[in-house]
Order: C-alpha cells, then sequence, then structure tokens
C-alpha cells in the first residue's frame, strides 16, 4: 500500500471514530437515560473496581484526614499550653496584687486606729548584714520628717525605731536587734523591764531583761510597750512569751520572747512621726484613757 | 498488544481520576489523567494517527461512562484531543517537565471549552456553565502530566525498547514501518 493509501486508510479511521462518538452523541441526546447492551456489559466490569477503588479512597482520605486532626489537635495543645502559662502567670500576679492589696487594707486599716500622726513606709531590704537586725524602708513625701527614734509599727504589732535617715530612705533598728531597749509590760502580771533582740540567733527572738519577780510570766503571756521614756506609744503589741526560765535565785525573771511581726516576711509599715494630741479637757467625750500604768508621754 | 495495555492503564487512571476526589483536600475538581492518555498517544510518534484516534475514542467513551456524562461527548473531544496532540508533535518536541506541564495545561483548557460546548450542543439544558472549574482541573492535569506522561513512556518503552522515544513525530523509516496499526 502506498504512503496516500496509508493517509487515506487513516484519515478514514479517524472520521469513523469521530462519527461513531457523534452517533453515540445522537442516540445518547434522544434517549438520555437509556443505556445500551455494549453500555451495561462496560459498567458491570466498570463499577465494581470504582467501587472498591472509591472505598479505598475513602480509606485512605479517612487515615489522612485523622492524620491531619491529630496535626491540628497538636497545634491547638501547643497554644492551650501557651494559653495556661499565660493564665498561671496572671493567676500568679493577681494572687500577689491581692496579697499587696490585703496588706495595705491592714495597714491603713491600722493607721485609721492609730491616734499618732503616721507615714506608711515600703521595706526595701531588711537584714542585709546577718550582725545586724536593721531593715531599710522608703519612705515618699518622708525627707525631712522622719527623725531618729521615731518608732515603726506594723499591722501585727512593733517593729523597731528610725536609727538612721538618709534622704527618702531610712533604716530602722528592728526590736530584735541586740542593741535595741524597749521598755515593755506583762499586762497580766504587771512585771515590766526592758526588751533587747537576743544577739548570735538565728530567728528573730527577744528576751526582756530586769523582769521584776513577782507574778511568774507563762508561755503565751502577750508583750506591750509600757510608754515609759516617750519613746513609744504604750500598749503597743510586742510579742508573746516563749519560753521562762526556772530560775530559783534572784531578782530578775529570765523570759524570752517571739515577736507578734514576722520580721522575714515584712513588707509595709508605719512610721509614728508625732505622737497623738492631748485629749481636750473640755471635750465630752474621752476617747483617749488614762494610762494604767507608767508615763504618759505620749499625750 | 500495545494499545489493549494503554487502554487498561487509561481505565485504572480513569478510575483514580473518578475516584481521586475522596482523597483531594479541595473537593472541587479532579486530574484529567484520561485526556494525558490521549495527549500520550497523540504526541508519540510510536503511535499513527488512527490508532491514536482509536485510543482516544475508547478512553472518552470509558470516561463518560464512569463519570455519567453522555455516551460519546468524551470520546468525540479526546478524539480531537489526540489529533490537536499530533499537530502539536509535528511543531514541538514536548520534552521535560515543563514543556510536558505545559501542554497538559492547555489541553485540559482546551477540552473542558470542547466539552461544554459540545454538550451545549447536544442538551441545551447544560448550557455553558461549569467552565469556572476548566484552570483548576489544568492546574491539577498540569501537575499530573509530567508524572503520567512519563510512566507511559516507560510503558511503551518496555514493550518496544528500541523505539522509545516520544516527541516529535518523525514518521516511517521504511515503508513497511509507516503501514497500519503497529
Amino acid at each position: 500500500m502506498t504512503a496516500s493509501g496509508t493517509r487515506i486508510r487513516q484519515a478514514g479511521t479517524v472520521a469513523g471514530t469521530l462519527l461513531l462518538a457523534l452517533l453515540a452523541l445522537r442516540v445518547s441526546a434522544k434517549a438520555p437515560g437509556e443505556l445500551s447492551v455494549m453500555d451495561r456489559a462496560i459498567l458491570a466490569i466498570v463499577s465494581p473496581a470504582q467501587g472498591a477503588l472509591s472505598s479505598l479512597a475513602r480509606g485512605i482520605g479517612g487515615v489522612v484526614g485523622r492524620y491531619v486532626d491529630l496535626v491540628r489537635v497538636r497545634g491547638e495543645n501547643e497554644t492551650l499550653r501557651g494559653e495556661n502559662a499565660r493564665l498561671r502567670g496572671e493567676l500568679t500576679e493577681a494572687k500577689r496584687a491581692a496579697a499587696e492589696s490585703s496588706r495595705y487594707q491592714r495597714l491603713l486599716a491600722l493607721r485609721d486606729t492609730t491616734p499618732a500622726e503616721t507615714l506608711a513606709a515600703r521595706v526595701i531590704s531588711i537584714d542585709a548584714s546577718p550582725y545586724f537586725r536593721v531593715a531599710r524602708v522608703e519612705i515618699d513625701r518622708g525627707e525631712g520628717v522622719v527623725k531618729r527614734g521615731m518608732p515603726v509599727m506594723a499591722p501585727e504589732g512593733l517593729v523597731g525605731r528610725i536609727n538612721r535617715v538618709a534622704g527618702a530612705a531610712s533604716d530602722i533598728l528592728l526590736a530584735v536587734d541586740p542593741r535595741s531597749a524597749i521598755d515593755v509590760i506583762i499586762p497580766r502580771t504587771g512585771g515590766r523591764g526592758i526588751l533587747r533582740g537576743k544577739a548570735g540567733e538565728n530567728g528573730y527572738r527577744c528576751s526582756i531583761e530586769y523582769l521584776t519577780r513577782g507574778e511568774s510570766a507563762r508561755e503565751g503571756d502577750p508583750v506591750v510597750t509600757s510608754g515609759l521614756g516617750g519613746a513609744f506609744p504604750r500598749d503597743l503589741a510586742v510579742g508573746k512569751v516563749s519560753r521562762v526560765a526556772d530560775k530559783a535565785i534572784g531578782l530578775y525573771q529570765e523570759v524570752e520572747v517571739t515577736p507578734d511581726v514576722n520580721f522575714a516576711r515584712l513588707s509595709e509599715v508605719l512610721v509614728i512621726v508625732a505622737p497623738p494630741p492631748a485629749p481636750d479637757p473640755d471635750a465630752g467625750s474621752r476617747r483617749v484613757q488614762a494610762p494604767t500604768r507608767g508615763l504618759m508621754v505620749y499625750r | 498488544m500495545r494499545s489493549a495495555i494503554t487502554l487498561a492503564v487509561a481505565y485504572l487512571l480513569l478510575l483514580l481520576q473518578s475516584t481521586v476526589l475522596e482523597l483531594a483536600p479541595v473537593r472541587m475538581a479532579a486530574p484529567g489523567l484520561g485526556l494525558l492518555v490521549v495527549l500520550h498517544v497523540g504526541l508519540s510518534s510510536k503511535w499513527t494517527v488512527s490508532a491514536a484516534a482509536v485510543v482516544g475514542l475508547c478512553t472518552g467513551y470509558l470516561l463518560d461512562l464512569v463519570s455519567g456524562a453522555p455516551p460519546g461527548l468524551h470520546g468525540f473531544v479526546f478524539i480531537l484531543m489526540a489529533m490537536f496532540a499530533r499537530a502539536l508533535a509535528t511543531r514541538v518536541a514536548v520534552r521535560g517537565i515543563v514543556l510536558s506541564a505545559a501542554t497538559a495545561f492547555v489541553a485540559s483548557l482546551l477540552a473542558a471549552v470542547l466539552v461544554v460546548v459540545v454538550r451545549a450542543q447536544v442538551s441545551p439544558d447544560g448550557g455553558y456553565g461549569g467552565l469556572r472549574q476548566a484552570p483548576l482541573e489544568a492546574l491539577l492535569t498540569a501537575f499530573c502530566g509530567p508524572l503520567v506522561l512519563g510512566l507511559l513512556r516507560r510503558i511503551d518503552g518496555r514493550l518496544d525498547p528500541a523505539r522509545a522515544r516520544v516527541g516529535l513525530a518523525r514518521g516511517p523509516r521504511t515503508l513497511g514501518e509507516g503501514i497500519g496499526l503497529r
């Protein structure tokens, strides 16, 4: 067969296939829902394989989908972890703020109930040296007002006295320092003595020196300031008797006192800058009671 | 033999095409894998025009049955696409990934237009809608093109190792080679 003959034959084949396709199209256009016997036979072969492959594809798609979900869950987990850490931080900060607020409220309450003029101070350091029980405080607007010797108290009780002033910062000689000497009494017995810090102690403890022997002090007895000497207002809580030495002879009792103030957690204090005003003798109401013991130096 | 194997591959690819939507993350379009078979036989110099037309008709008809299209629609279009591929092969050597992908992309767009036009002639109810998916389908076909065309070339090479070249139609070397279906 020549080349032109081949071309004619091929063109004929192409035209024939096109005609076949058009014929099939025409038939399907006339009866869209009907299939020929050949179509049914082909579909009978094709459909099961199509169904099986579709199920396989759906299975693979399910596995892939679950993997994608897992990856997404992992991402969400990371996000939630981060959020959890942030919220924990916020909670800690909120708790700290709440505790600070509570401390301020107690300090404010103390200030309101104290008849003397006071200034609030923030503790910026405490016990910088283990040999000196000294706290450093910072007082806003306290420059020139705060003087050496002024008493310092906290909501729990006596803290100490101002020892050194340098601008807005002042050092408090704590009541537990061996250099500190505060006149105190035990209200239950009426015994009076000098409260001194105990040297060489790891904790914050004091002892009462020169406590007169009369009725014996007992463990748990409260100790308050006497007001004698004018340095401290009277009846300011100091601590509780924690140990009484069993001493048969001698003029004085040996008593150990645990302060009410937790010096390790001291954060805000009040400095008494002026004693309470003297009571008006003409006033009908007598808010301030007469002293029961000691000298009334703050009146 | 080669025609039968190619049609079997086309059948498998059509099954895959009809089920590939299940795997696709975006269920909008599937690559025209059957069209790639037709492109291969049209582009390959190992296939005569008449053989390419017959493969086009069979593949298209099978696609009609698998996809639920009016029988003959894709058959008709695929014959035309086989002719288009053959005409292209006489001018351009379709080799390499980029050119294969580009050819698949253009052919897919052309086939989509032809299908819509012929459908509109056969059943006017269908109108000219559906062309919006054509670019995405063409992109997917272009993505699969180099892979499927390479696979079909390999199969052809295995069946006829001496003449595994695909691309520019070279024509028969001898008079005997140019006769009829090989």
